[in-house]
């Protein structure tokens, strides 16, 4: 199949790349922009480690095809600090022993940022429950809650 | 021993966490070189089966493949993925190596056969499918009493019955017979404990390179990167000063990475082709290929005089090992240390069967052995409290062992807090309140407890030798150059720390260098909870080496004796006169750019052998509550109390427990290997059929760090990790028990086993 | 064991008619894209290998919730399972929906799901047949030459089998008005929280005067499709609602299953449990009938 040239808005900026209906988002991330922060870990879905924000909503990169990506607003780990300031959800994961082995970490972090961009103020439970699809085996995910309401409080307060 | 301490104890962030929060952090899934091939291995799809042809030519010929290797095309020495087939214990014991890099006959689904280098993923995919094998396939076995019977077929042609070895327990004592003839109760159960997989979120990969002087560089997430370098020099006929081995951040272990999987292949596509080879698995070749916890059947039999005292312990074990070895002959003859060395008692035996079949190979993961036989001891000890008519915590605290008393390894215990672990515990979880309580209604609650004893290291069972160098840097910091590995356990900032008490400056100033076999000296690797322990000290040493030098020199600036000295928060001062100080950056930095004619970089190293075991302990208790309706189980709370000696960072400390407690739960009640009994092929290949607890899963959770000093730990630390995770299982099933009356001793307790259980109780009443 | 798709002809149209019109060209060797997050990892499995995908994604004025409780509600083909689940009239009023999707625990799943694709795939395990085989709902599927309403339940007739053509594309879902004084439930058993379900129960119970008026209830993966427990519905309808009558019909309900073993369960245990879910969700649709 003949490669086709497709834009892909990554982090702010564009990109013109070569592309076969075929290839999944997290190859294009990983191979193509060398964004290697998005994981791939299951390849079937399930474990979230490849979660990027497409318009600002939590998507799984490995079973989505680049091609319908294109001209989206694609956010990934490396989009999130600005320069060497990190985001208070990055701040806090470190802060809070949150991270471990880090391969959850940047989905981790993106799919909290969804949470908190919709809801500054959730509950424990339901900072569970939006991160449910986000499976660590390091952690026991009991600092990624705590970490990831202390961001919501930091931001609540003016950090961003 | 009271000091007053600056860094250890405190709740530091990981010097590693920037660079995992932003995604700068590079694994060996990451790593891109120049020219770089894709390898990909065909497995075998039969359990059992003689390779008669394999017509690789239309691969060959394939556009952009570079090379297609069998077995022919490498050096046919037999190893074992284990590292046991060379000396790495003092008793000279060594493993039988039954593995080569490519199998001469295929002894389970995903046995690789054959691999190829190609320019892209999907060319390597294409190459695959273009390779003719022609296999004869044979009958096969999958469960190890099925392969010990008469006429089973062989997996091995040395391992008559298939049992690849028989091994007794090497600190028996006693008159077992006459232990039982007086006990007043006896209590003996048959358990399984079950194939639980490590699912490390970092797929197994390599990545290998030669250089023009034929030195190879291998990119590993290996956990014991030197005992790597031996063993991969050792298959490839290389010295061992050829071979490098770099660890770069690691997605997780737990004991998965001990043994080498990708290695052996990726060095040798590199070598065919000459470029550099990245072999990366997919989950499913992880999950069917990679050494999961090793499997075991175990009876064992406990006697109890009528007033609790334990007086004679007996196990034996049928330990399920794979097509291959691989880690399963020592957790086969070490879940007899750990089962039968935890408590005290005059009259033990044990003996295991290490016997091999046509599946995924067993190997280690966390506790390696300790969680398996722990399930099946807490159970008995709970049941014969109940023979007793006593309760089984105090049953618990009367037979656990003291201080100078001998260890499960034979060494006098030099610390214990077991004792204060089980109170504490107890008193978090509401024992005396929910213990016992009447039960009533479909929901029902109850408590249940565990207890456990791990090492700090495997001193004396295995060597036990690390190496710590630190050198200052003119700005006062140090570079520390160690290699615990990268197992994402917090090690480096907990190695930072301890080098930062001692040498007087912050944990923020200390660099870690590590990961790279051409540069740090010999440790052992992560294993055994030592790292903590064992190059801890390791660590502590050379930085009491290089503070030696530092205050030397500062003495000579300040004009005093450098006992007079003391270091602390960058600052060199006068002990009797604080005021009188110089900074250690303006030391170094003297000494250094020394005009004097006596420059010195001032540094220290220490290679370091552990002489002791200081035994971890933890207390587990667990609060569930079942649904008798369905059979289903929720873990409304579980509490681990941590003997660790000293928590060198707590917050690290309290993240092993809390991982451990997510993984035993898993153990527990939902992950389940599952091997289709026909086709021998592996049914639970991804988190979609294997399934380990989600956030949604863990409920309340209480960690209690119990701190008494151990004497020969590094300011009084032990290890860590893996007793996190062993009292989990067999607290739940505790407490299910004290909330149903029934027990499931066959892991894991699902709902399906629950409910049939349930079923069968109320039938039988 | 591949991490990488085979090649395949791509296709986004800008209108339903060029979809079917591709589908027919290609005739059983192409597969729609919706969200893909079931399509994709099959076909790097190597479980479906299709020649064509054609994706809807870039179809305007698909992605729809329209209508209420009073109207009847109709949601688009590309409508994700999380703006269902945020939709404030089915929220209000569609509530036993937005609870069998609220307990599926991934967002990024609810993110790129479709409820169209969901039922598409037809699995007897769907969280989303359910509460639509009892909230009577019907699907749109537009052909070549024709279109037609197909209640929901004569869309499955077999594992992974719908009574779609494979020039036809389903459209919307229509969900007619609820009817009054009618509570529902819905429940599911799981290994873990992500899992597809073991056993999956939706029931509605419309009641006055503590008698049964109607109900329904429908079972997922105890059978090679979602089915509805029609014997166990005769039984209970014109019934008083009490534990005895309950009993009976959850009983019923089970036995009209036919659950297999496979990774997640066994039949026993599904068999066993129907009976429990089934009577729990009688109970708890009943009492919200009342309120």
């Amino acid at each position: 199949m003949e490669k086709q040239i497709a834009k892909f808005i990554v982090n702010g900026r564009s990109y013109e790349i070569p592309i076969e209906p075929r290839m999944t988002l997290v190859e294009v991330l990983r191979d193509e922009l060398d964004l290697t922060g998005t994981k791939y870990s299951c390849g079937v879905g399930e474990c979230g480690s490849c979660t990027v924000l497409i318009d600002g909503k939590p998507t799984l990169s490995c079973c989505t095809l680049a091609i319908t990506s294109k001209e989206k607003s694609i956010l990934t780990i490396e989009g999130l600090a600005q320069g060497i300031t990190l985001h208070p959800i990055q701040q806090a994961f470190i802060d809070y022993g949150a991270i471990q082995c880090g391969f959850c970490t940047p989905g981790m972090i993106l799919t909290s940022k969804a949470l908190l961009d919709e809801n500054a103020n959730p509950t424990r439970e339901e900072v569970k429950e939006a991160l449910a699809g986000n499976l660590c085996r390091c952690t026991g995910y009991v600092k990624i809650v705590d970490a990831v309401l202390a961001a919501a409080e930091a931001m609540r307060k003016g950090g961003k | 021993m009271s000091q007053e301490l600056s860094v250890v104890g405190k709740r530091l962030t990981q010097p590693d966490g920037v660079a995992k929060a932003t995604g700068a952090a590079r694994y060996t899934v990451d790593i891109k070189l120049p020219g770089m091939l894709i390898g990909k291995v065909l497995r075998s799809p039969y359990p059992h089966a003689k390779i008669i042809k394999i017509d690789k030519s239309k691969a060959e010929k394939l556009p952009g493949v570079e090379a297609v290797i069998t077995l022919e095309d490498t050096p046919k020495i037999p190893f074992a993925s284990s590292f046991r087939d060379l000396p790495m214990a003092p008793s000279g014991a060594l493993q039988r190596p039954d593995q080569l890099i490519f199998a001469d006959k295929a002894r389970c689904v995903g046995d690789g056969i054959i691999a190829v280098a190609a320019i892209n993923e999907s060319i390597a995919d294409e190459a695959l499918e273009l390779i003719e094998v022609e296999y004869e396939k044979l009958p096969a076995v999958f469960d190890p009493e099925e392969a010990m019977k008469p006429g089973a077929p062989k997996v091995h042609d040395y391992a008559e019955r298939n049992i690849a070895v028989h091994v007794g327990y090497p600190l028996a004592e006693g008159d077992i017979e006459k232990g039982f003839q007086e006990a007043d109760c006896v209590v003996e159960d048959t358990f399984f404990a079950s194939k639980q997989i490590h699912c490390q979120l970092e797929p197994e990969a390599c990545v290998a390179s030669f250089d023009a002087t034929g030195k190879v560089t291998c990119w590993s997430p290996c956990q014991l990167a030197h005992p790597c370098r031996r063993e991969l020099a050792h298959i490839f006929n290389m010295p061992e000063g050829m071979v490098r081995v770099i660890n770069p951040f690691v997605g997780g272990s737990f004991g998965g990475r001990l043994s080498i999987s990708a290695e052996p292949i990726c060095i040798a596509l590199a070598m065919k082709t000459g470029k550099p080879v990245k072999l990366e698995y997919t989950r499913e070749e992880d999950f069917t290929v990679l050494e999961t916890r090793t499997p075991h059947k175990y009876s064992i039999k406990m006697g109890f005089t009528k007033d609790g005292t334990l007086i004679a312990m007996q196990v034996k074990v049928v330990t399920w090992s794979g097509g291959y070895l691989g880690r399963a002959q020592l957790a086969g003859g070490i879940t007899l240390i750990w089962g039968m060395g935890h408590y005290r008692c005059p009259n033990r035996a044990g003996e295991a069967d290490i016997v091999y079949t046509n599946t995924t190979m067993s190997g280690a993961m966390q506790g390696y052995g300790n969680p398996a036989i722990m399930w099946g001891v807490e159970q008995v000890v709970d049941m014969a409290a109940e023979k007793l008519g006593v309760d089984p915590l105090e049953l618990r605290l009367k037979n656990i062992k003291k201080v100078g008393e001998i260890s499960n390894m034979g060494l006098p215990i030099e610390s214990t807090a077991l004792d204060e672990c089980i109170k504490a515990g107890a008193d978090r979880i509401g024992w005396r309140e929910k213990r016992g309580r009447k039960k009533e209604g479909v929901m029902r609650q109850g408590v249940g407890m565990a207890t456990m004893t791990h090492c700090s290291g495997a001193h004396p069972l295995l060597l036990e030798h690390s190496n710590a160098f630190i050198k200052f840097n003119e700005d006062g910091s140090a570079n520390l150059i160690v290699h615990p590995g990268s197992p994402g356990t917090h090690i480096w900032g907990t190695l930072s720390q301890i080098a930062a008490e001692e040498l007087g400056i912050r944990a923020e100033d200390i660099h870690i260098v590590t990961g790279d076999t051409d540069i740090t000296m010999f440790d052992l690797g992560s294993h055994a909870s030592r790292s903590t322990h064992v190059t801890g000290n390791a660590v502590l040493m050379a930085a009491r080496q290089a503070k030696g030098q530092l205050l030397e020199r500062a003495a000579k600036t300040l004009g005093v004796s450098p006992d007079e000295l003391e270091v602390k928060d960058r600052q060199v001062y006068v002990k009797a006169a604080p005021e009188k100080s110089i900074s250690v950056a303006e030391v170094v930095r003297n000494a250094i750019y020394n005009f004097k004619g006596e420059c010195l970089n001032i540094s220290g190293k220490c290679s370091w052998e552990s002489k002791w075991n200081c035994p971890p302990t933890t207390a587990g208790f667990a609060e569930v509550e079942v649904d008798t309706e369905t059979g289903e189980v929720k873990v409304v709370k579980f509490v681990v109390a941590h003997d660790c000696g000293r928590a060198i960072n707590p917050m690290t400390v309290e993240g092993q427990a809390q991982g451990g407690i997510m993984q035993g739960i898993g153990y527990a009640l939902t992950e389940d290997f599952v091997i289709n009994r026909d086709t021998g092929v592996v049914e639970s290949d991804n988190f979609t059929t294997y399934k380990i607890p989600s956030m949604l899963e863990i409920l309340d959770t209480e960690i209690i760090l119990v701190e008494r000093p151990d004497p020969k730990g590094p300011f009084g630390a032990k290890g860590v990790s893996e007793p996190c995770i062993v009292t989990i299982a067999p607290a739940i099933a505790n407490a299910i028990y004290d909330a149903v009356g029934v027990r499931v001793k066959d892991m894991p307790i699902t709902p399906e086993k629950l409910l049939k259980a349930l079923k069968a109780k109320s039938d039988v009443n | 064991m591949s991490r990488a798709l085979k090649s395949f002809e791509y296709f986004e149209p800008r209108t339903v008619e060029e979809v079917v019109r591709i589908l027919f060209m290609y005739w059983g060797e192409a597969k729609v894209l919706a969200g893909g997050v079931d399509l994709v990892p099959k076909m790097r499995k190597r479980q479906i290998q299709p020649k064509c995908l054609v994706s809807i994604q870039r179809i305007p004025g698909i992605d729809y919730i329209e209508g209420d409780g009073a109207k009847g509600l109709r949601i688009g083909a590309l409508t994700n399972l999380r703006s269902i689940e945020l939709s404030p009239a089915i929220q209000k009023d569609y509530e036993l929906l937005h609870e069998a999707i609220h307990q599926i625990a991934s967002i990024q799943v609810k993110n790129m799901g479709t409820a169209v694709g969901n039922l598409c795939v037809g699995t007897p395990a769907s969280d989303i047949a359910l509460p639509l085989l009892v909230l009577g709902a019907k699907l749109r599927i537009v052909g070549l030459t024709q279109e037609r309403n197909v209640p929901i339940e004569r869309f499955f007739i077999g594992v992974g089998q719908t009574v779609l053509q494979p020039s036809e594309i389903v459209t919307e879902v229509l969900l007619p008005s609820p009817p009054a004084a009618t509570g529902g439930a819905f429940s599911k058993l799981v290994r873990t929280a992500t899992d597809v379900a073991k056993v999956n129960v939706a029931v509605t119970v419309t009641v006055t005067d503590g008698i049964c008026q109607d109900v329904k209830i429908a079972l997922g993966s105890v059978a090679p499709t979602p089915i509805r427990a029609n014997k166990a519905e005769e039984a209970l309808k014109g019934k008083k609602l009490d534990q005895e009558t309950i009993a009976e019909a959850a009983e019923t309900a089970a036995e009209e299953t036919k659950p297999i073993d496979d990774i997640r369960s066994t039949a026993e245990y599904r068999k066993e449990v129907t009976k429990v879910l089934v009577r729990r969700a009688i109970e708890k649709a009943s009492k919200r009938a009342k309120a």
